[in-house]
């Protein structure tokens, strides 16, 4: 499938035929401009956290292996990562729920869930966010940004990874390229009214929802005779017309190319039940890399320092197809449904997960878990194509924290599903080692309050009364 | 509707003895009929056609099974034998099936078996609509000592698993009644003999079903799954049968009679027929009862009736059936004599009429009406319904408790107006304006909500979660969009309640969401049925009916009881359905639904708009349009609903309803007229029984203004011929010059009217209507009562009337004895039935829906001829218990 890359580069070299008309469209630029032009010192240099989250996890045993397994696409980046292995997140289990819910609650809060729909605690960037602009972003920064392709929905945490202190989520969830690439480049975005931003999403929703009923009626499936689907298919026409003019912006001069419609299933459609969708590993990596771009792009143009993305939900329910290559070499044929003689939810992916034996090869495993790091490797290089100031790459600079889940994918155990969970950092401006893959042996909530002491930041997760644990091994 | 029993059986088959058993034939009683309500299939063996066995369903094309190994199979009227490995199938797809399942979500699978052993497995295939041994749309099968019954859905594997099996022990060598039934929640049962044996939620719904599966009996199509036994009995419906109709099907026993329609067990048409009322009535309607009708007859020739047409006019026999060469109609239209100063018929039209007369010329309609073919242009379309502006506040407010009359006249555009009413579906179309009002209105309706309320009519479980919402949407959503969702639409819901939990909203703005979008989904804006099948006529599903039925009494949506009704299998028999019609005819809605009949009927809202020359008309203002309507709608009220008299008396009724200003207007004098001005917009009971002038709707303002300041005869007297004597006339030529010829001393309107008709271009269809307005002369154009002109003319108030299809006129004196001949003609009867049908129906009458109005007519004259009593007919009949479908792939059905 051939796709436009979206990146700096080429904003900058289209866009700017001048810089006062890109302050009227994109007041960024200028921002942008600066930050690259002036030999800046090392103050110069924002502080950023995101979180980034894989669906299904890495069972720990397979972690072990490096990057001789599942890890090898995160070796080019390994001087830039910190690989820790052996955290416990089992104090983040709620009785009778399983880790795809309580284990992705707690990825990046250290917390179980408090709710269906809020996290136990904060997320570590949000925390860092609060300690470094406690008074609110610059004007136009849109403040949090969350966004993901994933289609397993039933519970907010298991694709939503930033939330305020109070546990809510921290932003609306951008979930097709279009939606985030609004919200960073839109001209609503720029008033970085998180309200607006969350109305307008929510329209959007009830939006796709009636078109999706009008789609059905017009489609081969309709009930509905020739004359009757015309009417209907005209309604659909108007409804169309009204959703371009309520919602879709105007496009300010010297911006981006406004990017194509995505194909893959979204809303309601994207989780059937918890059942599970087809769909081909082409389509699921086009996806994902144009929202991949579009993020690193609002974090190269500097419209964000915060916030979280996520690739594939906790317990993701996919039926991939397709081949699997990577470095030439073709790693294996995805073809869950086959594979497994299953339909619905029971012909996914999610199920090899359900199935690791250490004992045995686990290749359908492995091979998923080796593209989901390739993905993950993927969105960090291009936060590691641009040089900031101080000579180091945004994603050396930032405070980026890799998680997921579960550290194994069996729910009979919970101590081993909550333990080992794959964690992975990067160096946040040199303040954290990289380079090596440690056996941390520590809680969660001790790696991530020492990163938050490490990053400044005076509050720390958990119960108050809890004695901390530092993990100082983890800080440069 | 009909008993119809097998119709080959013969007698000594129904005391069949399976001795050894617990179940006997002959123990079931005969009066108790099988259900036929949804029937799609029905297999009951009567006798075999040359080795092929007639499905009898009477829904469509019937589906026929061919023995392929004859020597293995014993036939006995009623049962078949499998007495070795054979098959029977069908050897093409069934679109029909497909469709009607496809459409409902939902499936009964009955069967009458007994097996030949208790050992047979595999599942061995009792009957299975499949492709192989892996493939299935459903298959009903025997494993051992159960039955077993896989069906496909988007939640099972293709081959129907998981599969539903009854318990240990229940498939034994007995005769044995056998249901399955799934419904649109998924949730599958099995009977057997009449009580649930096992149950289970098969999750999905049916879309993914493969059109290719064909129907086999006795084993799989690849011939490796044989079952051997007797089955006497296989029938499908497209609904999950309730518990009651189980045991019903199950006490009328392996031989139960099924009730079947009387109209599709009549004796099929020739095509010679079917090519007469399909082509040729229409023919002579269009292009030649102009001229050949009772009353013009011209050249003596009366096309409209059969005897007339065959015996031809001044020149002889017209028609010799069989011999189109001797058939003197024949040679005047190819020779482009005939129709005469008009465009020449086609040569595809003048092959069709030689097919005709070649072929026997059948002649099954008499008379050819006019009417009938004047809307319909005989390409069957069916539009889906938008529900109207007062539809769609009533349904708001019966679904959400809401009144949004006052915001939905603002934001909504106008319904217009076609073919006389503000329903009719082909208009109903939707502008940018409508999609934006739609949206505006949603959020003002939620905002005014008590959600949490609301929701706890649905679920007290107020969770996020797949499960808990899934149900809560299905549940709320068969209330709100008036029928179940299926699953793709709780999906699209699912999707607002992830989006909203996602960024940080709680259950109650996820729910107002979600009834946002539910309120813009075409299934709350318009009325969507299922329109697709194999293009014949099908019975509609019970939410269709319940929806009909509601809109049609209510113009609103349907209440608790009677969705409560089709949940619980209650509105299936004719019963059933006239016990909810009788109880609906009751509910005080039917009242405000009544006068949009005759607001859209009579078009009064257009009366605001009416703007005469103030010059002439000094007194008139907007007060006088209003009690106009008001008049008319009082008056329809009292005869229709407090009188309950019957509808032809709306033409002479003695009674009227007028305020002071009115009465004033019309010159009437009120025993209180003094009682001041307060009093000017209260209307006033009146008799006019000593007003000779006054009674019936003619003679009302909100009538007689249809002919403008002038009082145009043209005008009044096209109203009285369309809309009550179903007349037909051609518009005037294209170099005729339409303007009004004024008034003026020694020339009246009848004058003026008398040139016309006197006129040979004009007088041939003038002569037809405008007479018809001369009763109505000593009314002015505003209604009010002279006997002279404003030039000082005498006018007069006698005349002549001809009723369409008749050939002689007949004289009144007064404008009252022409209200009497009009309240007291069939024909003007028919008409005002035509007129409720076309309102109920929502689009104009076509010729196929005349012989339905016509026996709706006659059982409402049986019984009364009032409002309700036609009302009663209309939803009884098949009109509304039926739907045409459209096929769905045409090249599919043979």
């Amino acid at each position: 499938m051939s796709r436009k890359t979206f990146s700096r580069r080429a904003l900058l070299t289209n866009g700017l035929k001048g810089v006062g008309a890109v302050t009227v469209g994109l007041p960024l630029l200028e921002e942008m401009m600066l930050t690259t032009a002036v030999g800046a010192t090392v103050a110069d240099v924002p502080v950023r956290a995101f979180n980034v989250f894989f669906g299904l996890g890495i069972p720990a045993p397979i972690q072990t292996e490096g990057f001789e397994g599942v890890l090898e696409p995160l070796q080019s980046l390994s001087d830039k990562l910190l690989i820790m292995q052996n955290v416990d997140q089992v104090r983040c289990d709620q009785s009778g729920i399983n880790a795809h819910f309580d284990g992705a609650s707690g990825a990046f809060t250290a917390e179980p869930p408090n709710g269906e729909a809020k996290s136990g605690g904060p997320s570590i960037d949000q925390l860092v966010r609060k300690a470094h602009y406690p008074d609110g972003m610059p004007a136009g920064m849109v403040p949090t940004l969350c966004a993901g392709t994933f289609f397993r929905r039933s519970r907010v945490s298991r694709y939503v990874h930033s939330y305020n202190e109070d546990g809510t989520v921290a932003a609306t969830m951008q979930e097709r390229p279009r939606d985030l690439f609004e919200r960073v480049f839109g001209t609503i975005a720029v008033s970085g009214d998180e309200n607006d931003a969350k109305e307008r999403r929510l329209k959007r929703s009830v939006l796709d929802a009636v078109v999706g009923q009008y789609q059905f009626y017009t489609g081969q499936r309709s009930p509905l005779g020739k004359a009757s689907r015309a009417r209907v298919a005209d309604h659909l026409d108007r409804i169309r017309e009204f959703e371009q003019r309520a919602f879709e912006m105007e496009r300010p001069p010297n911006t981006p190319e406004i990017p194509p419609r995505s194909i893959v299933a979204h809303g309601g459609q994207a989780d059937p039940g918890g059942e599970g969708i087809d769909i081909t590993l082409d389509e699921l990596t086009t996806e994902w890399r144009l929202m991949a771009d579009l993020y690193a792009l609002a974090i190269q143009m500097d419209r964000v320092r915060f916030g979280a993305i996520t690739f594939l939900a906790a317990g993701e329910r996919v039926r991939l197809t397709g081949d699997y290559e990577y470095a030439g070499r073709k790693v294996y044929t995805f073809n869950d449904s086959a594979e497994l003689s299953a339909s619905g939810s029971a012909g996914c992916s999610h199920e090899w997960w359900h199935k690791f034996n250490p004992k045995k090869k686990n290749e359908q495993l492995r091979a998923h878990a080796h593209m989901k790091m390739r993905e993950v490797a993927y969105f960090l290089h291009r936060l590691d194509e641009t040089t900031e100031a101080n000579g180091r790459s945004i994603l050396e600079n930032s405070l980026i924290t890799i998680s997921t889940e579960s550290g194994d994918g069996r729910h009979n155990d919970v101590k081993r599903e909550l333990s080992g969970v794959f964690h992975a950092i990067s160096s946040a401006n040199g303040r954290f080692k990289t380079g090596q893959i440690m056996d941390v042996g520590k809680e969660g909530i001790d790696v991530y309050n020492t990163m938050l002491t490490a990053m400044n930041s005076s509050n720390r997760l958990g119960p108050a009364e809890r004695d901390s644990v530092a993990v100082d091994d983890i800080r440069a | 509707m009909i008993t119809h029993a097998r119709r080959f059986w013969p007698a000594f088959c129904m005391c069949i003895v399976w001795c050894g058993t617990n179940v006997r034939a002959d123990e079931f009683p005969n009066d108790i009929a099988r259900v036929s309500a949804g029937l799609q299939l029905l297999f009951e063996f009567p006798q075999n056609e040359n080795g092929k066995l007639e499905d009898s369903a009477r829904v469509g094309r019937p589906i026929w099974l061919t023995i392929e190994s004859p020597d293995a199979v014993e036939h006995q009227p009623g049962q078949i034998e499998l007495t070795r490995e054979s098959i029977l199938r069908s050897g093409e797809v069934t679109p029909r099936l497909l469709s009607a399942f496809k459409w409902t979500n939902e499936i009964t699978i009955e069967a009458w078996v007994q097996p030949a052993s208790a050992e047979q497995s595999g599942p061995a295939r009792i009957f299975t609509l499949s492709r192989n041994g892996s493939q299935r749309n459903f298959t009903l099968g025997q494993d051992g000592d159960k039955y077993d019954v896989r069906l496909r859905t988007s939640g099972t594997s293709d081959n129907g698993i998981p599969s539903l099996s009854s318990k240990k022990g229940t498939a034994k060598t007995e005769l044995t009644h056998i249901v399955y039934t799934r419904n649109r929640t998924g949730q599958a049962t099995l009977f057997i003999d009449g009580k649930k044996n096992r149950e289970k939620s098969i999750d999905g719904d049916f879309a993914n079903w493969d059109d290719n599966h064909r129907f086999a009996l006795g084993n799989e199509h690849s011939k490796d799954r044989p079952w051997l036994g007797t089955v006497h009995l296989i029938a499908l419906y497209n609904r999950a049968l309730a518990d009651g109709e189980i045991g019903q099907n199950f006490r009328s026993g392996p031989n139960g009679k099924t009730e079947l329609d009387s109209a599709s067990a009549a004796a099929p048409k020739t095509d010679n027929e079917v090519l007469f009322e399909d082509k040729i009535a229409r023919l002579f309607s269009q292009h030649c009862l102009e001229c050949h009708d009772p009353s013009n007859r011209k050249g003596d020739l009366d096309l409209s009736v059969r005897e007339a047409a065959f015996a031809g006019g001044e020149s002889g026999p017209s028609i010799v059936p069989g011999n189109p060469a001797d058939s003197l109609l024949v040679e005047l239209i190819d020779s482009d004599d005939m129709p005469k100063d008009r465009d020449p018929l086609s040569d595809d039209q003048k092959e069709l009429l030689r097919e005709w007369i070649s072929a026997g010329a059948n002649w099954t309609i008499s008379p050819i009406d006019p009417v009938v073919y004047a809307h319909d242009s005989g390409n069957h379309q069916t539009w889906v319904r938008r529900l109207t502006v007062p539809e769609y506040i009533a349904t708001v407010q019966a679904t959400v408790g809401v009144d949004i009359s006052e915001e939905a006249r603002h934001y909504l555009p106008h319904d217009l107006r076609a073919d006389g009413f503000r329903n009719t579906a082909y208009n109903l179309n939707v502008d940018f304006k409508h999609v934006e009002a739609y949206a505006r209105l949603a959020e003002i309706i939620v905002d005014r909500m008590d959600i949490p309320q609301f929701t706890k009519r649905f679920t007290k479980r107020l969770k996020f979660t797949d499960d808990e919402m899934g149900e809560f949407l299905s549940k709320m959503g068969k209330w709100v969009l008036r029928g179940p969702l299926n699953e793709s639409e709780v999906i699209d819901y699912r999707g607002i309640s992830t989006v909203v939990a996602g960024s940080g909203g709680d259950y109650n703005e996820a729910i107002s969401r979600i009834i946002q979008a539910m309120l813009q989904s075409p299934r709350f804006i318009y009325r969507i049925e299922n329109q697709i099948g194999d293009g014949s006529v099908w019975p509609v599903g019970g939410y269709e009916l319940a929806n009909r039925l509601s809109y049609i009494l209510w113009g609103a949506s349907p209440d608790l009881d009677l969705m409560d009704a089709v949940e619980q299998g209650g509105l299936y028999s004719r019963e059933q359905i006239e016990e909810q019609v009788e109880r609906m005819l009751k509910d005080p809605r039917i009242e405000d639904r009544s006068v949009q009949f005759i607001d859209q009927w009579l078009n009064l809202p257009s009366l605001k708009n009416l703007q005469p020359n103030p010059a002439r008309f000094p007194n008139w203002g907007p007060e006088l349009a209003d009690d106009m309507q008001a008049e008319t709608r009082a008056f329809f009220k009292e005869i229709v609903w407090h009188q309950e008299r019957p509808l032809s008396d709306l033409l002479n009724a003695q009674v009227t309803f007028v305020t002071p200003r009115l009465a004033e207007h019309y010159r009437i004098p009120l025993d209180d007229a003094n009682e001041g001005a307060a009093d000017l917009d209260t209307l006033r009971r009146i008799d006019v029984s000593s007003l000779p002038s006054r009674g019936g709707l003619l003679t009302q303002g909100s009538v007689l203004t249809v002919g403008g300041d002038d009082a145009s005869t043209v005008t009044r007297g096209l109203f009285v011929m369309h809309d009550l004597l179903r007349g037909v006339v051609n518009d005037p030529p294209p170099c005729v010059d339409t303007t009004p010829i004024p008034t003026k001393p020694g020339v009246t309107q009848r004058t003026v009217a008398e040139m016309r008709i006197s006129n040979q271009a004009c007088g041939g269809c003038h002569s037809r209507f405008e007479p018809l307005s001369f009763g109505l002369e000593k009314f002015d154009g505003l209604g009010t009562f002279k006997t002279v002109d404003e030039h000082g003319n005498v006018l007069r108030e006698d005349g002549e009337i001809l009723f369409p299809g008749t050939a002689q006129p007949v004289a009144f004196e007064t404008s009252a004895e022409l209200m009497d001949l009009l309240a007291e003609s069939r024909r003007v009867h028919e008409s005002i039935t035509w007129k409720v049908v076309q309102f109920s129906l929502g689009r104009p009458v076509t010729a196929h829906d005349v012989p339905i109005i016509d026996k709706i007519h006659a059982e409402a004259e049986r019984n009364g001829g009032t409002y309700k009593s036609l009302l009663r007919a209309i939803v009884l009949s098949d009109l509304v218990l039926k739907t045409r479908t459209e096929p769905l792939r045409s090249e599919l059905i043979k």
